[in-house]
């Protein structure tokens, strides 16, 4: 597993970084403006692919959390270790550009919305997580403690994901849809997709890195250490 | 500036949303990269210093 991190993050960082770059060109060039949002509705080339991989991000923790307490593997655990200072600071990303998208458009920063707020639960879901982990010494212990916790709260995730379907809210709803046709035009359309793809590999590499530390401080066979440090 | 540049980057009035939204959202991406490597090179460190340590208590 270490050494599939430390060949792959790489690849998928530099793929992320190319697809980034031709999304951004894409959405901020070559799309034409909103004519209803203007030039404002650019911001969402940003704020979904953050907002949609927060919520990912947050699935992949809970799922791995559960095949690491169900099957009781240490990688799994890692893994959603790994992921979830990731998940909070895509997390804070979201509600950052969602607030400078929210006082052009709204006329204010902040409204206690349901998709807004549930997204700051969000936030305070991963915060807790990484707090139980680093209350807890015993990385065993915290293994299973932090399990719990995300699993918990995964209930969080289709609470966000359908708040705009759900509850009459202020936030317009999902610009692209799993299946169908969506409402933008092709041209707006495809830097976002491509966007989404960047933000999958980035995730990827980024989550490769930490969890090769979190593989180095958990293993205490000193014979595989040497072998991967040397 | 040329006007086309301009108008660019006023983002029809909007420019000042739409550029910081992009700044920070580009400020964390590489935040959460550069957070990841050092994270990384603090655990090979400790690595590193738990082998030596084990080395030395072995006569």
């Amino acid at each position: 597993m270490y050494g599939f991190a430390r060949r792959w993050a790489p690849w998928f960082g530099g793929c992320a970084a190319v697809a980034m770059f031709v999304a951004l060109y894409g959405g901020l060039v070559l799309a034409p403006p909103d004519y209803q949002q203007k030039d404002a509705f650019r911001i969402v080339y940003v704020h979904a692919p953050v907002a949609t991989f927060s919520m990912v991000i947050y699935t992949t923790m809970a799922l791995a959390a559960a095949v690491g307490l169900i099957w009781r593997m240490k990688v799994a655990h890692a893994v959603a270790a790994a992921s979830a200072p990731i998940g909070a600071w895509l997390t804070i990303a979201t509600l950052g550009t969602g607030m400078l998208w929210g006082k052009p458009m709204w006329g204010a920063y902040w409204v206690w919305d349901p998709r807004l707020t549930s997204e700051l639960v969000l936030l305070f879901l991963d915060f807790g997580y990484m707090g139980l982990r680093a209350a807890i010494e015993d990385p065993q212990k915290a293994d299973k403690a932090s399990a719990v916790l995300a699993i918990v709260g995964v209930v969080n995730i289709p609470i966000i994901r359908f708040s705009v379907d759900w509850w009459n809210s202020l936030h317009q709803p999902a610009t692209t849809k799993l299946l169908g046709d969506p409402d933008m035009d092709g041209s707006m359309v495809w830097p976002l997709l491509l966007m989404l793809v960047a933000f999958a590999l980035y995730y990827a590499a980024v989550m490769l890195v930490r969890l090769r530390a979190e593989l180095l401080r958990r293993e205490r066979n000193a014979s595989w250490v040497r072998e991967v440090l040397s | 500036m040329s006007p086309a540049l301009e108008q660019f980057f006023a983002m029809s009035g909007y420019g000042t949303y739409v550029w910081s939204s992009f700044a920070l959202a580009l400020g964390i991406v590489l935040l959460n990269v550069w957070l990841a490597k050092r994270s990384l090179a603090d655990a090979e460190r400790d690595a590193r210093r738990r082998l030596d340590m084990a080395r030395e208590s072995v006569p």
